[in-house]
């Protein structure tokens, strides 16, 4: 009877610290530990991460990605499309004010859109959004984008173009050190390899957002330092952790770890212009020497999934479907020895160093391959030195990360068309042109899926990529950082519901 | 003399310093990737026009005689330029960084001078004992172990002990003395344990060298007191190596604060050069090593000046 009355208590007291855990509080300043410091804050310039997480809180675009990646109204309150779907109108949200006050217009977003198409911005996002044919104002509230054919990642294309502000940009403000939009932070200060601090925007047109007065980017360059910071709260949140650190602070009380499944994924790129891997036999033997649960387990310790060339939502295909995922060294060594290497081959491997997991992913790679006669020389590189050698294509194979997209045109088209932007493996292949512009140039999501079906396969096997583990995307907290969610493609844009329980 | 000295050693740093900007000015260039890369970051799709676009903005288009004759005009007029990312002048970025390293390297020299002066002494009288294998054990193991290793430990170490510890990072002085001091003391324990190490080393050996002199016999047999014997004449003699060492590990010392303030997370002036390095932060590397190799050959002209202090017999030339 007693016990009965004692844990109706406890259920009570529960349910009242939980209905207060509900009820965000305003204010506090979020202490987080980054691991880089960002080359400049110009979201259309610098897309490098570091910089990503910053100015993802300063400035926002027309549409924004959710955590489903559905594109989804941001600074456009809605839109309208054409019926040849090459006109799209978008109305403005009113009542939008930038950080200096100055209320936002259809023409801030036109001139945005237009710095970043401009050639002279040096934009590597300009390529994204190459089908635009004119952007421009119609009223203050109405902005209508041409297109030269119809695009169907569009609208997730437009997520990624920070909106700025035309008065600030043109009055010679340096958007790489003083950044300036409509976001829920305001940058304030920039103290170089110590912290940036952003504080709350008083105006921001999302009603009592954000909750936070203030983040604070602590710059950590150290891994251990980061898990002591956190453990010791000195830090409250660590965005986007290696696997490896979030084993270690799975226990750490008072320290949470929030998760969601990574749209990047770990891969072996190969030169299709250089020899052996110009044959496209040798490409597919090396993905039947590769075990990716092995690499699952080992770098991942288990928290991930095998990746097919996409990986995520409703467009990726069951790994089953590529034959090559059977791991299979005898059949490896077998086409291997039809492509003219009976005796195996020798080549180079170059991995970049500034990323523990794939550091680990090549070593464990290199083990494998060895059982099926590809011998590896694997060459940890510093990042410059990698993205160099990278851009150059001057590589037989590389080991890296990529950061994939929400749509997969975002992701393939630039990869593996025909002197596509990112297409450093110097593959053409006619029918994975067709299929790609195929792709992005319809609409319709239902017809779209088979197309990509259909690409999946052509390039699963005898592509120039052999996708190796779409992880777990990590962050950890302390336990009172309550309201963030995860993104697959890490943003960090819900810091503006994020709230600290006292 | 000394006059003479002191103006061919002046010269002798103007033909270091000239040699040492050339040099980091190629070494730098020569390393793979430039600032525009990393901007961008990997996996970035960007057209080869793009980057040139973006690479004359950053003034890295011109050839590199052309930019090394704009930098050294500008710095001889005490111009050292402006940091490639944050905008703001190199001198003013220093200044703001000096001062902290400065802080740990001197608290850390002064703790490792002051406490190997007596572990030497001791060590050299205790010869043998087994007092002495401890602390040769304690030294041993202080100049092996890795400066990043040791501070790693000790953050450790401090989190399980004293969870409460504010360990980590930097607060100016005069916002906090207390968190500044707090967040001082695992990083100068690990700068100065090894320095620690390493010199009560020497001092011990030379002591030991000394104590076996004639003079020293002398002394006594003169019926000096053991205290006299020990410090108007062997240590005043065993300094001298002792001397040597120091000035060679100050600037390990430095070597060891850039690990150091990567470690415990510290906004100091090796911060500033690795994170310039990374960044390909061409002006910031040049005017940050430039003023380290100053520095450096400043304190070595301060070594040789104390030489002459203690020991007479040395002549400048």
């Amino acid at each position: 009877m007693k016990g009965r009355w004692f844990s109706l208590l406890i259920t009570l007291l529960l349910a009242m610290g939980w209905s207060f855990a509900q009820t965000p509080v305003r204010g506090g300043t979020l202490q987080i530990g980054a691991d880089a410091s960002p080359s400049g804050l110009d979201p259309h310039v610098a897309t490098a991460f570091a910089s990503f997480i910053v100015t993802g809180q300063i400035y926002e675009g027309l549409t924004e990605i959710d955590e489903r990646l559905r594109p989804r109204p941001a600074l456009a309150e809605s839109w309208t499309v054409s019926q040849d779907g090459l006109t799209y109108t978008f109305k403005i949200r009113s009542g939008v004010t930038f950080h200096d006050g100055k209320p936002l217009t259809a023409g801030d977003i036109a001139f945005s859109i237009n710095r970043v198409r401009d050639p002279k911005t040096g934009s590597p996002i300009a390529s994204r959004i190459n089908l635009i044919k004119d952007v421009r104002a119609t009223s203050p509230t109405q902005l209508v984008v041409e297109l030269s054919q119809p695009f169907a990642p569009m609208l997730i294309e437009l997520a990624s173009i920070a909106v700025m502000s035309e008065d600030y940009v043109k009055a010679g403000n340096d958007m790489q050190r003083r950044p300036m939009g409509t976001g829920p932070f305001a940058f304030k200060e920039w103290v170089p390899d110590t912290y940036i601090l952003l504080e709350r925007h008083p105006r921001y047109w999302r009603q009592g957002r954000p909750y936070l007065d203030a983040l604070r980017y602590n710059i950590v360059p150290d891994a251990a330092t980061r898990q002591v910071g956190l453990a010791s709260g000195t830090y409250q949140f660590l965005p986007n952790i290696d696997p490896s650190l979030a084993v270690t602070l799975r226990n750490t009380p008072n320290v949470k770890l929030i998760t969601t499944q990574d749209l990047a994924y770990t891969l072996i790129g190969m030169n299709v212009s250089r020899k052996p891997f110009d044959n496209p036999r040798v490409r597919e033997a090396l993905n039947y020497a590769l075990n990716r649960q092995q690499i699952v387990q080992a770098v991942y310790f288990g928290n991930g999934t095998p990746a097919g060339p996409l990986g995520l939502r409703s467009w990726a295909s069951p790994t089953s479907a590529f034959p090559c995922y059977n791991t299979n060294p005898a059949r490896a060594r077998e086409l291997l020895a039809q492509a003219g290497y009976p005796n195996g081959v020798d080549f180079g491997m170059i991995v970049i160093g500034s990323n523990k997991t794939v550091v680990d992913a090549a070593q464990v790679v290199q083990q494998q391959l060895a059982q099926a006669g590809f011998r590896a020389k694997v060459e940890v590189l510093e990042q410059g030195k990698f993205i160099q050698e990278w851009r150059n294509s001057n590589f037989d194979t590389f080991a890296s990360i990529n950061g994939g997209n929400a749509d997969p045109d975002g992701y393939l088209f630039r990869t593996f068309s025909t002197g596509g932007s990112t297409n450093v493996f110097k593959f053409s292949n006619p029918t994975v042109d067709r299929l790609l512009n195929q792709g992005r140039t319809t609409v319709n999501e239902e017809a779209r899926r088979p197309i990509y079906a259909r690409l999946q396969v052509e390039l699963a096997c005898q592509g120039p990529i052999a996708h190796l583990v779409y992880g777990t995307l990590f962050s950890a907290a302390r336990e009172n950082v309550q309201g963030f969610k995860p993104i697959p493609t890490r943003s960090l844009i819900y810091l503006r519901d994020t709230w600290l329980a006292r | 003399m000394m006059l003479s000295f002191l103006v061919k050693r002046s010269l002798d740093l103007l033909f270091v310093l000239f040699g040492v900007s050339v040099l980091v000015f190629l070494m730098i260039r020569l390393i793979p990737g430039d600032a525009v890369q990393i901007m961008l970051g990997a996996n970035t799709e960007i057209t080869p026009e793009g980057l040139a676009a973006l690479r004359e903005k950053l003034g890295l288009n011109k050839p590199i005689f052309v930019q090394y004759w704009d930098w050294l005009s500008a710095a001889l007029r005490g111009d050292l330029g402006q940091s490639i990312w944050t905008g703001r002048p190199i001198s003013e970025e220093i200044l703001q960084r000096l001062p902290i390293t400065l802080e740990l390297t001197i608290l850390s020299l002064i703790i490792a001078i002051g406490l190997a002066i007596p572990v030497g002494v001791l060590t050299a009288y205790w010869r043998n004992s087994s007092a002495e294998y401890l602390i040769r054990l304690f030294s041993i193991t202080g100049v092996t172990l890795p400066s990043f290793w040791l501070g790693t430990l000790l953050i450790f170490l401090v989190f399980k002990l004293a969870p409460g510890w504010q360990s980590l990072g930097y607060v100016p002085f005069s916002q906090d003395p207390w968190g500044h001091v707090s967040r001082l003391v695992l990083p100068v324990i690990t700068l100065s344990l090894p320095m620690l190490a390493g010199l009560s080393r020497v001092l011990r050996s030379s002591l030991l060298d000394v104590l076996n002199q004639d003079y020293i016999r002398t002394a006594r047999s003169k019926g000096l007191s053991e205290r006299v014997v020990l410090y108007k004449h062997a240590l005043r003699n065993a300094m001298i190596p002792l001397v040597t060492v120091i000035g060679i590990q100050v600037g390990y010392l430095f070597g060891g604060a850039i690990v150091v303030e990567q470690v415990f997370a510290i906004p100091g002036m090796g911060r500033l050069i690795l994170g310039a390095i990374n960044e390909r932060n061409y002006p910031l590397i040049q005017g940050a090593i430039l003023l380290v190799t100053t520095a450096f050959v400043l304190i070595n002209l301060l070594v040789d000046l104390i030489y002459a202090k203690l020991d007479p017999r040395v002549e400048y030339a």
